[in-house]
C-alpha cells in the first residue's frame, strides 16, 4: 500500500529545506517466485516477500541515507528519526511502531508458467537444472517538493543447463533468457531454447590472435554496453570523457540508451530517483552525443537536466548513473552479407560475460562457442574464448555496413557495478568488428 | 503474526519437518569518491522458513506476518515429494539485537590510506574510491527438532579502487578487503599500488617456465577456486588420485572464530579437508548429511535470509607443519616470477582439472627481484600445480571470496608462464 504524500512531505520537509539540497523517500515491494526444475520437475519451491524503504538527503558532495526492512509508515518514521538525529535536523518524535499489516501484497502466481515451462522443457530440453524466477518489482519514490513517482515491474529468468545431443555425443550447454513479463515472452523463450538445442559438430580449441569477428543474433548488444554505457556513465572517467561531439566510429553507426523500452528487461517507467527516462543517444552519426545522467550527475543544472538514469539495486544504495537498454540502430546488410563481407574471422552469436576498465579503456568479452568463417561461409564449430580490444580503437574498427535485422539480446539480463546489480538488456542488429584480440579458453 | 503462531503454523503444515531462521542486521558504511562522501545505515530484518510437505520448499519475508502468506503461497505450486534432512538439536542464548551506536560508526581511513597509497606507487597511483562498513548480525535458528540457537557477529569491510597513470596509460585497481583485527592500511595500499602500477610497465613475462611465488592475495584466490572441491558435492575425479600437495601440507575450513553456528544451526567445527596429498573429509550441509547417511560438517552457508542455506566452504585456510618466512620463500626462487596480484579473476575448472591465472608482478633470479612484469599468464592442469607447491607461508590475512579465504604464501617449482 503506498504511502499518504503528505505524510512523506512532513518527514521531508525539514530535509530539503535550503536550495541545492536533495531528499527523497524510496519504497521497494518484491516479490520473487523461484521454481527449480531438474529433468522436468520442480524441485524445490521458493517465495519471497520483501520490503525497504530509505530516505536520502543529498547537498554537493556529500550524500546521507537511512534504510529499514519495512516500508510502512513507521518504517518511514524509523529512517526519517536516524537521518534526521545524523544531520542535527529537527528530531521526528518516537512513536510506537503499527504491527505490519502483511496483507498488501499484489496477487504473483506462477502457475500458468510452470506449466508452459514444463511442456516446452519436455519437448526442447528434457534434461536440464535450470532456475525459473518471476520477480515483482513494485517502486515508490518521493522526491522532496516534486510529485511522487510509482513504478511496478514483473521480470522473468530462466538460466542454468541443460543436455543437448551433438554430433560428438551429448554435451552440457548453458542457457540464459531475461524478460519482462508479457503474453509472447513464453513463446520468444520456447524459440530460444530450441535454437539453444540444436545439434552442433564437435568444437575445436580456438584460435589466437587478432582476427574480424562478426557479432551476430544481437550479441552486440554486450560489446556496445561495455565500451559505450558504461564510459559514458555520469561520473566515469574514460577514454571517451572529454570526447563530446568528436567523431569515434563510423557515421552510420548510431546507439542510444533506451530506459523507456519497456518490452526489454532494463526498461523502467521513472528511475529510482523519481525522473521519467529519456533516450539517450551516446553515438549520433558516429558522435559521441550524450552521457547518461542522474539527478547529482546533472548537477548543478539540477532536477530536469537529469535524463532519467539514476538507478539503485536496494534501498539503501546510493542512486547512480546507469544503463538501461543498448538500442543499436539498424543498417541494411542481410545476415548473409554479412558473413560475406567478413570473409574470414569469427562469427559469434552468444556472449555470456564482459567487463571494461575505465582508466585504462581496455574490456574483455567472454564467448561460450563460435564458428570460423572461411571465404565469407560458415565453417568450423570453435570452443569458448575471449574477445579483447580497447574501447577507442575498436569503434574505429567497426565497418560500415551494419545488418538490417535488429534482435533483443535476451542473455544479457543483469550488470554489477560498485556492487550494484541490475537488470539491463539491448537489442543490435549484426555488426562487424575489423582485429580483435582473441584468446581460446581451456 | 507472532513468531510462536507462525511455527505453530509451520508444525501444522510440516510435522517435524520445519526449520525457521531470522536475522537482524545493522550496519553503517562510509564512502568517499571524487567529490563525493556518502554515509549509509541500514536496519534489516528477515525470517524465512524451510519446510518439507513433503515436497521441500522455502519462503523468506521482512516480516512474519509477510512470511506467514508467503508460506501459504509457497504451497500452492505442486511439486514431488522429497526427504527432510535429519535436524540438529540443542540450544544456546539468542543475543539481543540492538541499533548501532554512534561510536561504532566505521573509522576514517582515506586520507591514510590515500596518503600510503600515494607513497607506495611513488605518486603513479591515486586512491579513488574507498568504502568502509561495519555491520553487526544477530541470527537465530529453531527447527522441529527443538532446536533453538542464536550468534551474533561483526565484521569491518569493504573495498578500494586506485588508479595508476604513468603518461597516457593509465590501469585501475579494485580490491576488496576484511579486516578481524586493525585496519591493515599498509598492506591494502602496497596491494592496490601494485596492482594500478605494475600492468603500466613495458615488460612481459620473460621466462616459460620457473619458478611462481604467489602473494596471499593471488593465494586465497587459488584456495577460493579450490572450495567445491572439498564440498561432498563434487564430481572431478582427478583428486583421488592423490600425490597433490606435500604430506606436511593440508587444507582446513574452521568458521569458528567467525560464528559458532552455520546457517542451519549446526555447530561450527573443525574439519580437515585435503591432508598427506589427497582429499580428506568432505564438507556437507543438512542435506548432504541425509543422503551420505552422515553428520552435517556445519557447512550450510546462509548468504542471505532471502536464499536457503548451501552447501560451500565457510572460511579456508593452508596449514603445514613447516611453515616458512615469506623472505625465506622469495630466496628460495631461482628463476621464475612474483604474482603480486591478479588481472582477472582465476578460472578453475574442477571438472576437466584446467586452471588459468592472469596475474602481474615481478620477475625473481636467485631470490632478486629484477623488476616489474606487466603481464603474465600461468595455465596448465590444476593438479600438476597442486603438485608442484613446495612451501608455504601461512598469512593470516581474511579474504573475502565471498566466503572468507586465508591467505597464504605460496611457492610453486616449475611452472608454465604465457
Amino acid at each position: 500500500m503506498p504511502l499518504d504524500p503528505s505524510a512523506v512531505a512532513r518527514f521531508l520537509e525539514p530535509l530539503a529545506r535550503e536550495s541545492g539540497e536533495i531528499a527523497d523517500v524510496f519504497v521497494e515491494r518484491r516479490q520473487e517466485i523461484r521454481l527449480e526444475w531438474r529433468d522436468g520437475a520442480v524441485g524445490q519451491t521458493r517465495r519471497t516477500a520483501t520490503e525497504g524503504l530509505a530516505v536520502r538527503w543529498r547537498r554537493g558532495g556529500s550524500e546521507r541515507i537511512c534504510a529499514v526492512s519495512r516500508a510502512d509508515e513507521a518504517g518511514l518514521r524509523e529512517a526519517s528519526r536516524q537521518l534526521q538525529a545524523a544531520l542535527g535536523r529537527g528530531i521526528v518524535p518516537i512513536r510506537s511502531a503499527a504491527p505490519p499489516a502483511g496483507d498488501e501484497w499484489r496477487p504473483l502466481s506462477g502457475e500458468r508458467w510452470r506449466k508452459r515451462l514444463e511442456a516446452t522443457l519436455s519437448r526442447h530440453a528434457p534434461r536440464h537444472e535450470l532456475r525459473w524466477t518471476l520477480a515483482d518489482v513494485d517502486r515508490e519514490i518521493y522526491p522532496a517538493r516534486a510529485p511522487a513517482a510509482v513504478s511496478a515491474r514483473r521480470l522473468t529468468s530462466l538460466e542454468g543447463t541443460f543436455i543437448a545431443p551433438s554430433r560428438r555425443g551429448d554435451e552440457t550447454r548453458r542457457f540464459s533468457f531475461h524478460g519482462p513479463e508479457s503474453e509472447t515472452l513464453a513463446d520468444e523463450l520456447r524459440e530460444a531454447l530450441v535454437r539453444a538445442a540444436e545439434p552442433r559438430d564437435a568444437a575445436v580449441p580456438c584460435p589466437e590472435g587478432d582476427a574480424d569477428v562478426l557479432l551476430a543474433a544481437g550479441c552486440a548488444a554486450v560489446l556496445f554496453h561495455e565500451i559505450l554505457v558504461h564510459p559514458l556513465e555520469g561520473g566515469a572517467v574514460s577514454p571517451l570523457s572529454g570526447l563530446s561531439e568528436a567523431r569515434v566510429a563510423v557515421p552510420e553507426l548510431e546507439v542510444r540508451d533506451d530506459a523507456a523500452r519497456l518490452d526489454l528487461f532494463g526498461g523502467y517507467e521513472c528511475d529510482d530517483e523519481g525522473i521519467r527516462p529519456r533516450p539517450v543517444k551516446l553515438l549520433d552519426a558516429g558522435r559521441i552525443a550524450g552521457r547518461l545522467t542522474s539527478r547529482d550527475a546533472a548537477a548543478p543544472a539540477g532536477r530536469d537536466a537529469s535524463n532519467g538514469h539514476g538507478r539503485r539495486a536496494e534501498p539503501g544504495d546510493s542512486p547512480l548513473p546507469r544503463g538501461a537498454n543498448v538500442v543499436v540502430a539498424p543498417g541494411s546488410a542481410s545476415a548473409e552479407e554479412m558473413v560475406r563481407r567478413l570473409e574470414q574471422g569469427l562469427w559469434i552469436d552468444a556472449l555470456d560475460g564482459g567487463s571494461v576498465e575505465l582508466a585504462s579503456g581496455s574490456f574483455r568479452l567472454r564467448f561460450p562457442r563460435a564458428r570460423r568463417v572461411r571465404r565469407g561461409r560458415l565453417s568450423d564449430e570453435l570452443g569458448p574464448g575471449m574477445l579483447a580490444g580497447e574501447i577507442l580503437p575498436v569503434l574505429k574498427r567497426i565497418e560500415t555496413g551494419l545488418g538490417r535485422e535488429v534482435r533483443a539480446y535476451r542473455p544479457l539480463g543483469w550488470c554489477a557495478r560498485g556492487g550494484q546489480i541490475l537488470p539491463v538488456q539491448g537489442e543490435a542488429p549484426d555488426v562487424l568488428v575489423r582485429g580483435l584480440a582473441v584468446r581460446g579458453l581451456a | 503474526m507472532s513468531r510462536e503462531r507462525l511455527i505453530e503454523r509451520l508444525e501444522a503444515l510440516a510435522p517435524g519437518a520445519w526449520e525457521l531462521y531470522s536475522k537482524h542486521g545493522v550496519s553503517r558504511e562510509i564512502r568517499h569518491a571524487p567529490r563525493e562522501t556518502a554515509e549509509t545505515s541500514r536496519t534489516e530484518e528477515g525470517f524465512a522458513a524451510r519446510w518439507w510437505d513433503p515436497a521441500p520448499r522455502f519462503a523468506a519475508a521482512g516480516d512474519t506476518a509477510a512470511l506467514a502468506e508467503a508460506v501459504e503461497r509457497a504451497r500452492e505450486t505442486p511439486a514431488p515429494g522429497g526427504s527432510c534432512p535429519v535436524w540438529p538439536t540443542g540450544a544456546a542464548a539468542v543475543p539481543q539485537t540492538s541499533s548501532m551506536a554512534a561510536d561504532e560508526s566505521p573509522p576514517e581511513l582515506h586520507d591514510e590510506l590515500a596518503r600510503l597509497v600515494a607513497a607506495e606507487s611513488r605518486g603513479e597511483a591515486t586512491l579513488t574510491e574507498l568504502t568502509v562498513r561495519r555491520g553487526r548480525t544477530v541470527e537465530r535458528v529453531v527447527n522441529a527438532a527443538g532446536l533453538d540457537v542464536g550468534w551474533g557477529a561483526s565484521a569491518l569491510t569493504g573495498f578500494a579502487s586506485a588508479v595508476g597513470r604513468r603518461g597516457t596509460r593509465a590501469c585501475e585497481a579494485r580490491m576488496s578487503f576484511r579486516w578481524d583485527g586493525a585496519p591493515e592500511l599498509a598492506t591494502l595500499a602496497r596491494r592496490l599500488s601494485d596492482r594500478a602500477t605494475l600492468p603500466l610497465s613495458d615488460r612481459s613475462a620473460a621466462v616459460d617456465r620457473g619458478d611462481w611465488l604467489l602473494e596471499p592475495s593471488v593465494g586465497a584466490a587459488l584456495l577460493a577456486g579450490l572450495a567445491p572441491l572439498f564440498c561432498r558435492e563434487t564430481t572431478a575425479r582427478w583428486p583421488a588420485r592423490g600425490g597433490l600437495l606435500a604430506p606436511e601440507v593440508t587444507i582446513v575450513d574452521d568458521a569458528g572464530p567467525d560464528a559458532p553456528f552455520d546457517g542451519e544451526g549446526t555447530r561450527t567445527r573443525r574439519v580437515v579437508v585435503f591432508e598427506k596429498g589427497g582429499l580428506s573429509l568432505p564438507l556437507r550441509d543438512l542435506d548432504a548429511a541425509r543422503r551420505d547417511r552422515a553428520f552435517s560438517t556445519g557447512n550450510g552457508v546462509r548468504r542471505s535470509y532471502r536464499t536457503p542455506p548451501r552447501l560451500g566452504a565457510r572460511r579456508l585456510f593452508f596449514e603445514t607443519g613447516r611453515p616458512a618466512p615469506p623472505r625465506e620463500l622469495l630466496a628460495a626462487v631461482r628463476r621464475g616470477l612474483f604474482a603480486s596480484a591478479l588481472t582477472a579473476p582465476w578460472r578453475c575448472d574442477l571438472e576437466n582439472d584446467r586452471y588459468e591465472a592472469e596475474f602481474t608482478g615481478i620477475a625473481v633470479i636467485a631470490g632478486r627481484a629484477q623488476g616489474p612484469v606487466a603481464a603474465a599468464r600461468s595455465r596448465g592442469r590444476l593438479s600438476e600445480l597442486l603438485r608442484r607447491i613446495t612451501a608455504l607461508a601461512p598469512s593470516g590475512e581474511t579474504f573475502p571470496s565471498p566466503e572468507p579465504v586465508l591467505g597464504a604464501t605460496l611457492l610453486a617449482e616449475r611452472v608454465p608462464f604465457d
